[in-house]
């Protein structure tokens, strides 16, 4: 009876969804270990996506720090977490935090209501296709399998979807992603506009908190360019060019932003956060730092292996000058390179007397000389008189 | 050689355009006929008024009334003569001042022989003027008549004509009616002994001679004569009279040399002509240039001995003058100057203090001249020395209503006004001793629609002005006065008679017994003194109420302050602290570092920091045990310090990594160490992040940086590969932050006001939301600009006047054409200076086509930053440096009538730091209880116009203050809750740049202000550049509210005033 599932759904850094996902759960795991599986699929997706930057959010504290590295994986998710470390590494900017549940309302419904695995893969390909963003995109991956949750709604869905269940639910998924879809593959635009903004609604209906109502409104103004012909817009940039005349009623109306002390992804206490996140204490940073040199120089050995490699290969020698202690002798071929930094020649050349026969010398030099001075001079005066212009321009020569 | 002749030339070139500006065209025929039309037609209505009238005191009755005279019928006739004077007839006017001078020679039936006693003459040569007034109102061609003075002296006054036409040259010209009487009386009878002024006798005493009273009638018997002399001098000699307006711009600008006790532009010409006749030695000959007559003029004025033996103009009157007689002279006035008669002192209203600042004027003069860089053109003929930039005090007396003024009657020998003016001069000299350099007192005439009618009690109604020029801050802040000994019972009698009962007897170190003033006050409120004492010193003497008086000294103290008291205070615990803690640095023995040397980076250490922190309690191991009562705030401010060290094992070795990175993260890594070290062996707390290392130590909270210099190397070479590509890395940014934070420091021990100066200006900048576009240490460099290269003023004496100087140069700084060199320690040697300049040509020739984006806008060049490349590169920009100007302008205006006027509200001082919302596209107004230190608000924002976008919810998760129920929890808990250098203002910042890159500008306060101001930025230029943007345009609405969503919990309101432009 009780259907497990588990999903979750990416949004533009401006929080406008784009994919969501969702898979049921077979095996019988613990809940956090599930949640930790939920995220690696969703870095799977990212990655097939080829999303260059990330911040996730999870309700699970204990999936947060397996995935920092904090806690230690449970055994259940080693391979998932072998392919999630990768992506992670591969990525421009990951960040995962952690936020709670009650601001999460789009994820849950993702993971409850909507099931349809195969669909979501084709959707994912078709916008693999068109996807041309390099933009950083915020994953705002909402993973959750909450037994108990997860029961009530399933016993709701029961009733509701007696007869089909199957097919309303996949009608409305469809309408969802089409929506969605539609923000990026432009063609089909004007004709699922209605579908689109229910779409939409449907997703936003699910939110009770500001931001979700922000995205919502988002979405809507977006319509307006289009109608008017406005150039297509790129999936990353959702964006309108709206000019202000032509506000909706709504948006007369002033905005509220709530304080967000339950919302760590954005404002004060996303800071606060962030203060006391970046000063774990000296140890934990020591390691940090240990690491760090540890692959620094693992990275440099790489770099003179393959140097070598290069230099076995052609039969060459390369000389290079190197910095820090002057050596007589190449380490590992043992052929002497005598190398003199530039700055003592530059001052051994400067100590060398001048020899040479002053410019003075023939008379014509010095009538030369002189000649240039005075062009020197007139040039000067020009220079002057352009200079006074430019003030003149600039009226400083009002004294009062 | 070659540089002087290149000054030279310059210089003509600019004094042409000078003269362009404010030479009149007397060539040109439109003008002259112009003004021989007007002076004619004025002649005309004259010749009309009928022979005969009856003439008496009823015309003018206030007028004769407090001039005191007692006959004073007349049958009025025709003047004499009329006939163009003054500076007109020598062609030197200078604009903007086109007033022509006409005298009007009275005739000598009007007068009777002895009218020279009682004010007589006085009271008929002004209703000698009302008859002509009354008949001029009625010509034709004239559009009005008012009231003036001569010299601002009441008993003389003179008309002024609006002629009905006008000639666009000439706006607001107007025509001077100057009454005069030639040979009207006998000299010998006004002779500077004798008495014409009966009232003055007491009885039983010899009549007092009446000096300044005789001078005044004397004066309008030679008028003619002198002014004929002048013109004889001047005529068909160009570059005398090319000089002469010169001296007069530059008088001009020193609005206090141009006064009644001082010189005027007669006098120069005067002057002038001796210089260039045979008795004054034919310093000045028909082959000199203007230039030349001016340098040569100024520098008579200032270093003549003759000015005190009395200068003739006529050497034949000078020899027949007696011994005797010219005692007299020296004794009655203080400048001696002898017209051609020889009769008449034409300096006889000069007094000693006026002259004196005469003479430093020229001097300084003289000094910008040989010193400056242009040969003094822009400090002489440019620069406003006004009194409130140069002057250190300014005092303001509203004298209003005042008795005490007239009470002996308006006119005896001197006007009252005048003899009030020395009075408060003595008080204020004796009262400041050698703690004022100078004190100049003037009380001068506003001189709006005076009507002679009603008399002079109008003229009180005009604001006494006093300025004081403070000596070194070591006397003119100290807080003892030591007056005579005790033995000397006369004087000391008289001590205590000025000092009333803040005289004390009392005993010093060296034993001796004295009577003494003390004004005991905090270190930070020693600029309060003067300020105090010449309060004390006025309310004593003159029959004055409080607010009658206003000084201008600590009207800005408001904005550097911390809750009760200025912080400086704490600056002595902050040097304690930092000595202990380079103390425990070099002694750690358990790492591989060798500390050479700790060097303090934060302005704090060099009080230039606005705000320097107070010793937090939960930051000392000390006091953390005990039960704090206070609140105490959640964020603990750090201050940077720079650690020298060398690595004992990697140092030689040539391990030490190479690239930047590997560099930093290995710098971190000790730093750690030093940490963990710190706090094992002395117990301090010790905080860290990735980037920074953070050690609490006796309440503050000290920020560690390593500097390597190896690092430096790396950085030199490749500055020289490649201009363009600007690679700072952390150790030459920790380099030159070093090189000018000891810099600073140096300068700050050199003038102990420069602190407090840069604190102001500093405030200035964050109130006005600068403090993206102007660093700290450039606002550092400018203000050390101004004590550095006073000139044409001396270094500033007190923070309100540095700091109007500081506006003013923002203002007035020609940044676009100039470098500014800011030569602190004096170590730039000429060709550096040179390298200077052409490094500055460098960076401005790529622009050339351009002048509108220069890059660095401004340029600050200093000893160890040549390229300016430390502070400014980067920021201003030009459209920001241009907004920064406009304010800076406007804000000196505001502070020079706020020191020179009376307010109109009581809050205008803090007009200076509050600034206009309406020059914003955006505003986004902060909750200020989540600022990280409330208290250095200084004002609550609020906004009434835009459209209220958005509102939010203010976050519980962040408390500026640690609350008190906290408190009883253990001090490892509330250790926990310290945040070091946390700001939500920045991490909001950096949201917000990070989210729309290029949407929009952001101007803030970093000082602490709720008020973030948003400038959409234009899209660019290039054509694909725009494309890609308009893919980007958004509803500026909907920007706004997920600019709001990125500072949830903190962000109070957003209103958009502006929207975006866009031309797709």
């Amino acid at each position: 009876m009780d259907r497990q599932a588990y999903g979750g759904i990416f949004r533009l850094y401006n929080g406008i969804p784009i994919v969501a996902f969702n898979i049921i759960v077979l095996e019988d795991e613990e809940i956090e270990v599930i949640i930790t599986k939920a995220i690696c699929d969703g870095l799977r997706i990212a990655a097939t996506l080829g999303f260059r930057s990330l911040c996730i959010l999870s309700v699970s504290e204990f999936a947060v720090k397996v995935l920092n590295g904090i806690h230690k994986q449970p055994w259940a998710c080693i391979p998932d977490m072998r392919d999630a470390k990768e992506i992670i590494t591969n990525m421009d900017s990951c960040l995962i935090a952690n936020k709670k549940r009650e601001g999460n309302k789009p994820a849950e419904y993702i993971s409850t209501k909507m099931d349809i695995q195969d669909k979501i893969h084709k959707s994912i390909k078709a916008k693999i296709k068109k996807k041309k963003n390099k933009l950083s995109l915020r994953m705002k991956g909402k993973k959750e399998k909450d037994n108990e949750a997860g029961g009530d709604l399933g016993i709701q869905h029961g009733s509701e979807g007696e007869d089909d269940p199957n097919n309303i639910k996949e009608n409305m998924s469809i309408k969802a992603k089409e929506g969605k879809k539609k923000n990026k593959l432009s063609e089909k635009r004007r004709k699922n506009e209605n579908e689109h903004k229910a779409g939409a609604e449907k997703l936003g209906s699910e939110g009770e908190d500001g931001s979700i109502d922000l995205k919502c409104s988002e979405v809507d103004n977006s319509e307006k360019p289009r109608k008017a012909g406005k150039r297509e817009k790129s999936l990353s940039s959702m964006k309108s060019s709206e000019s202000i005349e032509k506000i909706s009623d709504g948006e007369n109306e002033v905005y509220h932003v709530s304080s967000g002390d339950d919302d760590s992804s954005k404002g004060m206490k996303k800071w606060v956060m962030d203060y006391y996140q970046s000063r774990p204490g000296l140890t934990i940073l020591h390691e940090r730092i240990d690491e760090f040199i540890v692959a620094h120089e693992e990275q440099e050995e790489q770099a003179k292996i393959e140097r070598e490699a290069r230099v076995a290969e052609g039969g060459w020698t390369v000389v290079a000058h190197h910095k820090g202690r002057k050596k007589s002798t190449d380490a590992e071929s043992g052929i002497a390179v005598g190398s003199v930094s530039q700055a003592s020649v530059l001052d051994k050349m400067a100590k060398k007397k001048h020899k040479d026969v002053g410019l003075d010398f023939y008379r014509f030099q010095k009538r030369e000389a002189q000649r240039t001075e005075v062009m020197m001079l007139q040039v000067k005066f020009e220079q002057h008189k352009k200079r006074i212009q430019q003030l003149r321009a600039a009226r400083k020569f009002k004294p009062y | 050689m070659e540089g002087y002749g290149a000054k030279s030339e310059s210089m003509e070139l600019k004094l042409k355009e000078l003269f362009k500006e404010v030479q009149l065209n007397y060539d040109s025929i439109t003008l002259t006929n112009f003004i021989d039309e007007t002076v004619s037609a004025i002649r005309d209505a004259i010749d009309t008024i009928p022979e005969d009238i009856k003439v008496g005191a009823d015309i003018a009755p206030g007028f004769v009334r407090d001039v005191g005279a007692d006959k004073v019928e007349f049958t009025f006739k025709k003047p004499n003569s009329i006939e163009i004077g003054g500076s007109y007839s020598t062609r030197s006017i200078a604009k903007p001042c086109t007033d022509v001078d006409v005298f009007v020679r009275m005739p000598k039936e009007c007068f009777h022989e002895k009218d020279y006693l009682n004010h007589r003459y006085h009271a008929k040569r002004c209703l000698y003027l009302c008859v002509i007034k009354k008949y001029l109102s009625t010509s034709a061609g004239i559009k009005s008549i008012e009231w003036s003075t001569f010299l601002n002296e009441a008993r003389k006054p003179v008309l002024v004509v609006y002629p009905v036409q006008e000639l666009g040259e000439l706006p607001g010209f107007f025509v001077r009616l100057i009454p005069t009487a030639p040979s009207m009386f006998n000299t010998l009878k006004l002779n500077l002994t004798r008495n014409n002024v009966r009232s003055l006798n007491q009885e039983k005493s010899a009549p007092q001679a009446t000096p300044k009273y005789n001078g005044s009638i004397l004066e309008d018997m030679f008028l003619e004569e002198n002014m004929e002399f002048v013109r004889n001098v001047f005529f068909g000699w160009k570059e005398l009279a090319e000089a002469l307006i010169l001296i007069k711009v530059w008088a001009r600008h020193r609005g206090f040399i141009y006064a009644h006790d001082c010189f005027n532009g007669f006098l120069f010409s005067a002057v002038m002509s001796y210089l260039a006749t045979d008795s004054g030695g034919k310093r000045i000959n028909k082959s000199m240039k203007a230039m030349q007559i001016f340098r040569v003029t100024l520098d008579f004025i200032a270093t003549s001995k003759l000015w005190e033996k009395g200068i003739p103009l006529q050497p034949q009157a000078q020899r027949s003058m007696l011994k005797e007689e010219r005692m007299q002279y020296q004794q009655s006035f203080s400048i001696l100057l002898f017209d051609s008669s020889g009769h008449h002192n034409l300096a006889f209203r000069i007094t000693r203090s006026g002259f004196l600042e005469l003479q430093e004027e020229a001097t300084l003069t003289l000094n910008c001249i040989n010193k400056c860089s242009d040969g003094g053109f822009e400090e002489a003929f440019m620069t406003k020395v006004d009194l409130p930039a140069k002057y250190d005090h300014h005092i303001r007396m509203n004298l209003k209503g005042n008795k005490e003024v007239s009470s002996s009657g308006f006119c005896l020998d001197n006007e009252c006004w005048r003899m009030y003016e020395e009075k408060v001069r003595c008080l204020l000299d004796q009262g400041l001793g050698d703690r004022a350099k100078f004190i100049r007192v003037n009380w001068c005439r506003s001189s709006s629609h005076w009507n002679v009618e009603e008399g002079f009690s109008k003229f009180a109604s005009d604001l006494l002005l006093v300025g004081i020029l403070a000596s070194s801050p070591e006397t003119s802040f100290r807080l003892v006065d030591v007056g005579p000994s005790a033995d000397k019972k006369d004087e000391a009698v008289k001590y205590r008679n000025f000092w009333g009962e803040k005289a004390e007897l009392r005993r010093f170190k060296d034993g001796t017994i004295a009577e003494s003033t003390l004004w005991e006050c905090e270190q930070w409120e020693r600029h309060v003194i003067i300020k105090r004492i010449t309060e004390y010193v006025l309310l004593r003497h003159l029959h004055l109420s409080k607010e009658n008086i206003v000084h201008a000294a600590d009207q800005l103290d408001f904005s550097l302050f911390h809750g009760a008291g200025d912080p400086i205070s704490f600056s002595g615990g902050l040097f304690v602290a930092f000595a202990t803690l380079s103390k425990q640095l070099r002694s750690l023995k358990d790492i591989p570092l060798m500390v050479s040397s700790v060097q303090p980076l934060d302005s704090a250490f060099r009080f230039t920091s606005v705000f320097p922190p107070e010793p937090h309690p939960l930051a000392d191991v000390k006091i953390v045990g005990r039960k704090s009562q206070k609140v105490t705030s959640t964020c603990v401010q750090p201050l940077e310090v720079m650690i020298q060290a060398r690595h004992l094992i990697l140092e030689g070795s040539g391990n030490w990594p190479m690239d930047d990175v590997a560099v930093e993260k290995t710098k971190s890594a000790f730093l750690l160490k030093i940490g963990e070290s710190l706090q094992k062996s002395c117990g301090v707390a010790c905080t860290a992040s990735e980037e920074d290392v953070d050690v609490l130590m006796s309440g503050y909270a000290f920020r560690l940086k390593i500097l390597h210099e190896r690092g430096l190397g790396m950085l030199k070479k490749q500055v020289g590969n490649n201009r363009i590509k600007r690679i700072t890395s952390k150790d030459k940014e920790l380099f030159i932050r070093g090189q000018h934070s000891s810099m600073i420091n140096g300068l700050q021990g050199r003038y102990p006001i420069y602190g407090p100066v840069v604190r102001l200006a500093k405030r200035w900048i964050a109130s006005h939301l600068f403090s993206t576009s102007l660093g700290d240490e450039a606002v550092e460099l400018l203000v050390a600009h101004l004590f550095l290269k006073p000139l044409p003023f001396y270094a500033p004496g007190s923070r309100i006047t540095g700091f109007l100087r500081f506006l003013r140069l923002l203002s007035n700084f020609d940044w676009t054409f100039s470098p500014m060199i800011i030569d602190i320690n004096s170590d730039l040697t000429e060709k550096d200076e040179k390298e200077i300049t052409e490094k500055f040509l460098l960076s401005r020739k790529s622009f050339e086509g351009n002048v509108q984006h220069v890059e660095p806008a401004m340029y600050l060049a200093t000893a160890y930053d040549t390229a300016s490349e430390a502070w400014t590169l980067a920021s201003p920009n030009t459209v920001e440096l241009r907004r920064i100007m406009a304010y800076s302008r406007s804000s000196a205006d505001f502070l020079t009538n706020l020191i020179l006027q009376d307010q109109i509200e009581s809050h205008g001082w803090e007009r200076l730091f509050r600034t206009p919302l309406n020059n914003y596209d955006a505003i986004i107004l902060l909750h200020n209880d989540k600022l990280p230190f409330p208290r250095r608000l200084l004002f609550r924002s609020e906004i009434n116009q835009g459209r209220h976008i958005a509102q939010g919810d203010s976050s519980k998760e962040f408390h500026p203050c640690i609350l008190s129920g906290d408190k009883c929890r253990g001090s490892e808990e509330m250790k926990n809750k310290l945040m070091v250098g946390f700001d939500p203002l920045r991490c909001f910042l950096e949201d917000l740049k990070r989210e729309f890159p290029n949407k929009f500008k952001l101007w803030y306060d970093s000082l602490g202000g709720d008020t973030i101001g948003l400038t959409w930025v234009k899209p660019s230029s290039k054509k694909r550049a725009r494309e890609e943007e308009s893919e980007d345009i958004q509803n500026p609405i909907d920007v706004l509210r997920s600019a709001g969503e990125l500072g949830k919990g903190f962000m109070r309101s957003i209103y958009l005033l502006k929207s975006p432009r866009h031309n797709s």
